[in-house]
């Protein structure tokens, strides 16, 4: 495992950038679908990246009240997530960064940059903010067990919390045999949903006091740091994409680097990602802005999906 | 080795030096560096012993010998030489932190005793960790206790600090009282005082060994702070001194932690019988209990040391997390796993009494600047303290479990250990270890929670109070001992094989030390990679993401500015500091959802203008309170309960002096009759 | 006869203990009585497929029978009455507001009765046919998760519907173990489910007439005090 070329470590860093240079696009095409799917023309899917470079064009304001933390935050958020990033098959069938963290650091790296948002929402003394960070709170702290129960059935199974070992197990496997796994799969649906801040748990498009969370732990940034903002946002929701399609997807990922094999590699991992989140957005019209303390109803059926992943594994 | 049992002797005599010359420079200028330089010097020297016996065999001596009963023996093996080298690092921070913050106590007439006291304190953990013989380790343990209470009620003009030195009292010795019945059913067996009779272990039944384990564990675990024997824990830690906190939660919690090692691993063979797979679970189950309700307590507390107190119970459950499965490994014979758990515990136990003892000195700093301990008091510290944030926020980072730091790689072996648990041949023990980790997990969470809670509202935002407002950032020796733990975390986060190799040579595992620059691995039996973590690549991943996304920026967006402006008040005229979100508030939804443990209770009052117009509404008052299920669900009961008995009792004390005359002839009368049935058998 | 199997068959039969789980957890995790009901009706669909699948495993073509009997009477005549009789009910609300265990301890609750299950069935002397292995766990999953709703909740609709899925364990235990009963015994005890359920609608029908709702702390006043 560890000795690999410095084509590998090359294409390693193309994988991370890829992830991160697409990110604004998978954002762009849930937005199209969304629209189509409430009849509405949308804007284009490239308009995410247009945003992205004119926010960083902006003058910002900032709070008055506000210490180094919130100005340090989207730096911190686009920093974690972007290295989480290099943890990550994408075409090929391992990352040549696997042997130095597992899925269990991606966690840990994205739960440092929740952290730090938390801390700036509440460094504005802005009531909005501190409204989101406990709402925040609340989600984070029951999302927690689910995702530790759902590695846990990922682990045993494919033998690992290196995702590449994942990975390269999973390739291995036709889907169907592990009904745990089907499990793990719901369980991981849910997650994703909450942590990417999705419909039933949050409701991204309003400014509402009501319904929002992300929103309002980043209500006061703008220019340059908005745009980090959401674009570690972005990197964040295609991370956690490519890992359900890297562990419950997993077919033809390129074992031999040859071009022909790579170019078509990447071919499939954008269609299985826009396919992922077109459903994902499809999935957030069919279904209303759930009351706050239901959310938690909704992380139950996460948790005891995973548990019952357990059993089925186990027993 | 003679050089090292010198160094014990130094070590010794300094902290007595430091000892004495606190008592006796009293009200002198310079009594704090009478008091606490030589401490310092000596916790140093504590260190460098720590290393001198990792490097070479170690020391086993007697002193003198009375009947075998009595002799001091003392033994520093890898084990003790581990734990000294906790209760060397922490006190010697602790002991420069203090310099500056005795300051606090200078008005005070008995700012001597304190400085005696931490002397005593810290000495008295060293002996209680070195000595080789039950009697001699209970006289420092109890020596260990009574100092800690006397520095508990050290501020006793506060009636509260005295009511929880009391409890403390009463809860320490009712687990000294467990281990003195531990070591004596050890002692019925073997008929020896000295502990290295109790290592042969191949003369004790196995059963005797289990129940001497348990009766040890609750003892030790009292001390430790376990649920539901921790309730001394969270009123004790914060009535003492900040610095004398700091000690007590670093250092003193270690020391039980040290005990209950020494019984496992020591005087028990492991994996021996099939008795520690039950003993194993059991231990993960209260540790299991005791991280997750230790820190749900922590997350509505609005007293920032209760606060961390009770965040020290939810460590001392992740470590017994660790030890459990640990056990629970080597009685299946799955040794390398056993010993994964083992360094993730003890890895554990390091990193919580470093950053443990760098959040006490913290809120010592805060205490010591704003003179409140309640954090809806605070906010705003961040531009007035900017270096204490820089530190608390460093010990938050660690001790919540986010990486570069060392809590991470603390709680990262603790999981993986978790997650090995499908390698276990049994299906029952598998799914319910595996729900294990549901309690785990929701712990990491709750930790997040509380200290982004402690954290946000003790130094952002706008301040509370005026408490606040006045708060100036606090003397440079203050900072410079928060700084020697704070930096501790970082090297243990960016380079975990200093731990790791320090823990491998101490416990003699088998497992070969290597470069601090080495990959943390687990490997499959196939020989796939199963988790590796290697913390410097992550550094270099982290400053080549900053360089590149800042030039990207600079790049993209040109030169930009900045402008400074109010917060958004939506056109509503400027914020004060009571819209923002309070400690409560923030706490609030999920104090709903586990309001099970807490018994949330909102006790409104509203007030209007005229009785006959309730609409008309002058103020509403909202108290909210949290309460303590255990303190009073549980203790209530056993107070009350015992109150009764005791009423009872007390009618025996009738204030006749002919009462006392009978039950003199009665006692009297019951004794001959026992003795005289005793010679005719 | 567990030799023969192919490995998709094997696939198809966990992947139908999968679903049979997942409609089974729609009961629990739902509130709305239209929403069991659809929950009930996925539940017995999945179930005439397993039971189909079974006969064709063994080719016993009475089981197809048995199948097409369930499809016809439980997944379509029941909700169909059921339907009928939540729809003329008097009260507004069709939700199940306060039950007696809030929904996210019940999900968790059933969870548990799932392991549960799963560790009882490992204990049973029963032999290790592939089939039986998969879905004795299933069905006491079905059976315990039934009677957990029943418990836990409080309207009279809530119960039906628990009822309904104890039946559809026991069913399931009956055709795995025994591979059917015979026909006669098999169509009596869709019979008397109907019956059942028909009874039942009225009850509930009567109930909310003279309380205004279904909620079975109702019937406490019948108490003879």
């Amino acid at each position: 495992m560890s000795d690999f070329s410095m084509l590998d470590y090359g294409l390693g860093i193309f994988q991370a950038l890829l992830i991160i240079v697409l990110s604004p696009l998978i954002v762009g095409i849930m937005r199209k679908t969304k629209a189509k799917s409430q009849k509405r023309i949308g804007s284009g899917i490239f308009q995410p990246y247009y945003d992205i470079i004119k926010l960083l064009r902006k003058d910002e304001i900032i709070s008055d009240q506000s210490s180094w933390i919130f100005r340090a935050t989207p730096w911190i958020n686009f920093v974690t997530t972007a290295s989480a990033a290099f943890f990550i098959p994408v075409f090929l069938v391992y990352s040549p960064f696997g042997v130095v963290g597992d899925i269990l650091l991606v966690v840990g790296l994205f739960a440092l940059g929740r952290f730090f948002t938390m801390l700036a929402g509440l460094d504005t003394a802005s009531s909005f903010g501190g409204l989101g960070s406990s709402r925040e709170m609340m989600v984070s702290v029951l999302v927690e067990p689910a995702l530790f129960m759902t590695i846990f059935v990922i682990a045993s199974f494919y033998g690992g919390t290196n995702i590449s070992t994942i990975v390269s197990s999973a390739n291995d496997t036709s889907i169907l045999v592990v009904p745990g796994i089907l499990f793990a799969l719901i369980a991981f649906f849910i997650i994703m949903m909450a942590e990417t801040g999705k419909l039933p748990f949050d409701n991204p498009s309003t400014h509402l006091e009501l319904t929002m969370i992300h929103e309002a732990m980043v209500l006061e940034y703008s220019g340059k740091s908005l745009a980090l903002m959401e674009w570690s946002h972005a990197i964040k929701q295609i991370i956690l994409f490519t890992l359900f399609v890297d562990i419950f997807l997993p077919w033809n990922f390129v074992e031999q680097i040859s071009l022909i094999g790579i170019s078509f590699g990447i071919m499939l991992f954008i269609v299985k990602v826009s396919a992922l989140a077109s459903f994902t957005a499809f999935i957030e019209t069919r279904v209303a802005k759930w009351r706050l303390f239901r959310v938690s109803d909704l992380i139950a059926m996460a948790i005891s999906s995973s548990m019952i992943g357990v059993i089925f594994f186990f027993l | 080795m003679s050089e090292n049992l010198s160094i014990v002797y130094v070590i010794i005599a300094f902290f007595s030096l430091g000892a004495t010359l606190g008592l006796f420079t009293r009200g002198q200028k310079y009594h704090a560096y009478f008091t606490y330089i030589p401490s310092a010097f000596a916790s140093f020297l504590t260190i460098i012993l720590s290393l001198a016996i990792f490097s070479s065999e170690n020391i086993h001596l007697t002193f003198f010998n009375i009947q075998h009963l009595f002799d001091f023996e003392i033994f520093i093996d890898g084990v003790a030489a581990f734990f000294l080298l906790i209760i060397g690092l922490i006190p010697f921070a602790v002991s420069i932190y203090s310099l500056s913050y005795s300051k606090k106590f200078d008005d005070k007439k008995n700012n001597s005793a304190l400085g005696m006291l931490f002397n005593v304190f810290i000495i008295s953990m060293i002996l209680v960790v070195i000595s080789n013989n039950v009697f001699f380790f209970l006289i420092f343990w109890e020596l260990m206790s009574l100092t800690s209470f006397f520095l508990v009620i050290y501020e006793h003009e506060n009636k509260n600090n005295l009511k929880s030195g009391l409890t403390y009292l009463v809860m320490t010795h009712l687990g000294t009282g467990f281990i003195f019945a531990s070591f004596m059913l050890m002692y019925a067996q073997t008929g020896s005082f000295s502990f290295d009779s109790f290592r042969d272990v191949t003369i004790i039944p196995q059963y005797v060994k289990d129940i001497a384990f348990v009766l040890a564990f609750v003892g030790f675990g009292t001390k430790a702070g376990m649920i539901p024997l921790h309730t001394w824990l969270p009123k004790a830690h914060p009535s003492a001194p900040s610095n004398v906190s700091a000690l007590m939660s670093a250092v003193m919690l270690k020391i039980a932690i040290y005990g209950i090692v020494r019984y496992l691993f020591d005087f028990n063979a492991i994996g021996s019988s099939s008795d520690y797979v039950w003993l194993g679970v059991g231990i993960i189950i209260i540790g299991s209990i005791s991280a997750l309700v230790g820190i749900l307590y922590a997350l509505v507390e609005n007293n920032i040391k209760r606060a961390l107190a009770f965040s020290s119970i939810e460590n001392i459950g992740i470590i017994f997390i660790g030890l459990g499965l640990s056990v629970v490994f080597a009685a299946f014979h799955l040794l390398s796993l056993s010993v994964l758990a083992f360094i993730a515990s003890m890895f554990h136990t390091l990193n919580h009494s470093i950053f443990k003892g760098l959040l006490f000195m913290t809120a010592g700093s805060i205490h010591y600047s704003t003179h409140t301990k309640n954090i809806e008091d605070l906010g705003g510290l961040i531009k007035k303290m900017p270096w204490t944030a820089m530190m608390f926020l460093i010990g938050s980072i660690a001790i919540i479990g986010l990486p570069p730091l060392n809590g991470f790689i603390g709680e990262w072996l603790t999981l993986q250990s978790l997650l090995a648990v499908f390698q276990i041949p049994s299906n029952i023990l598998q799914v319910s270890l595996a729900f294990a980790i549901l309690a785990f997990a929701l712990t990491i969470g709750l930790a997040g929670a509380t200290f982004v809670r402690l954290f946000g509202i003790t130094f952002l935002s706008k301040s509370r109070s005026s408490k606040a407002i006045n708060a100036v950032e606090v003397p440079r020796l203050m900072l410079i001992g928060k700084a020697i733990l704070a930096s501790s975390c970082v090297l243990l986060g960016i380079l975990p094989f200093i731990g790791i190799n320090l823990i491998v040579s101490a416990f003699d595992l088998p497992y070969t030390p290597s470069s601090p620059f080495e990959t943390i691995s687990i490997t499959n039996a196939d020989g796939s990679n199963f988790a590796s973590l290697l913390m410097p690549a992550v550094l270099i991943i982290f400053v080549s993401v900053i360089v590149g996304i800042f030039a990207f920026v600079r790049i993209i967006g040109g030169k930009t500015k900045t402008i400074k402006y109010g917060t958004w008040d939506c056109g509503f005229g400027s914020l004060s500091e009571r819209t923002q979100y309070t400690a409560t508030s923030l706490a609030e939804p999920i104090r709903r959802i586990f309001g099970i443990f807490y018994n949330p209770y909102n006790d409104i009052t509203v007030n209007s203008y005229a009785k006959e117009n309730l609409y008309l509404k002058k103020s509403i008052n909202v108290i909210s309170t949290t309460r303590n299920i255990f303190d009073e669900k549980l203790y209530g009961k056993i107070i009350s309960g015992s109150l009764f008995v005791l009423d009872k009792i007390r009618k025996i004390q009738s204030g006749k002096v002919n009462a006392y005359i009978l039950y003199i002839m009665i006692t009297l009368i019951a004794l001959l009759l026992f003795v005289g049935f005793g010679i005719h058998e | 006869m567990s030799d023969l199997l192919l490995p998709t068959q094997i696939d198809l039969l966990h992947v139908s203990a999968v679903i049979l789980l997942i409609a089974t957890f729609g009961i629990v995790v739902r509130r709305g009585f239209s929403d069991w009901l659809h929950a009930y009706r996925y539940q017995t669909i999945i179930l005439a497929g397993i039971v189909a699948l079974i006969g064709f495993i063994t080719s016993i073509w009475e089981l197809y029978i048995v199948s097409a009997l369930t499809l016809g009477i439980k997944a379509i005549i029941i909700p169909k009455v059921l339907f009928y009789v939540t729809k003329k009910l008097d009260s507004p609300i069709k939700l199940e507001m306060n039950p007696y265990v809030s929904l996210r301890i019940s999900v968790i609750a059933s969870a548990l009765l799932v392991a549960m299950s799963y560790f009882m069935a490992l204990q049973l002397p029963i032999s290790s046919d592939e089939t039986i292995s998969v879905f004795l766990p299933v069905s006491f999953s079905l059976f315990f998760i039934g009677l957990f709703i029943i418990i836990s909740r409080r309207k009279a609709l809530s119960q039906i519907v628990g009822l309904l899925t104890i039946e559809n364990g026991l069913f399931l235990f009956a055709v795995v173990v025994t591979h059917g009963f015979s026909l006669i015994i098999e169509i009596g005890l869709m019979a008397d489910i109907l019956v059942g359920v028909i009874v039942s609608s009225i009850l509930l029908f009567r109930m909310s007439k003279t309380f205004d709702s279904i909620d079975i702390e109702n019937l406490e006043s019948l108490r003879d005090d």
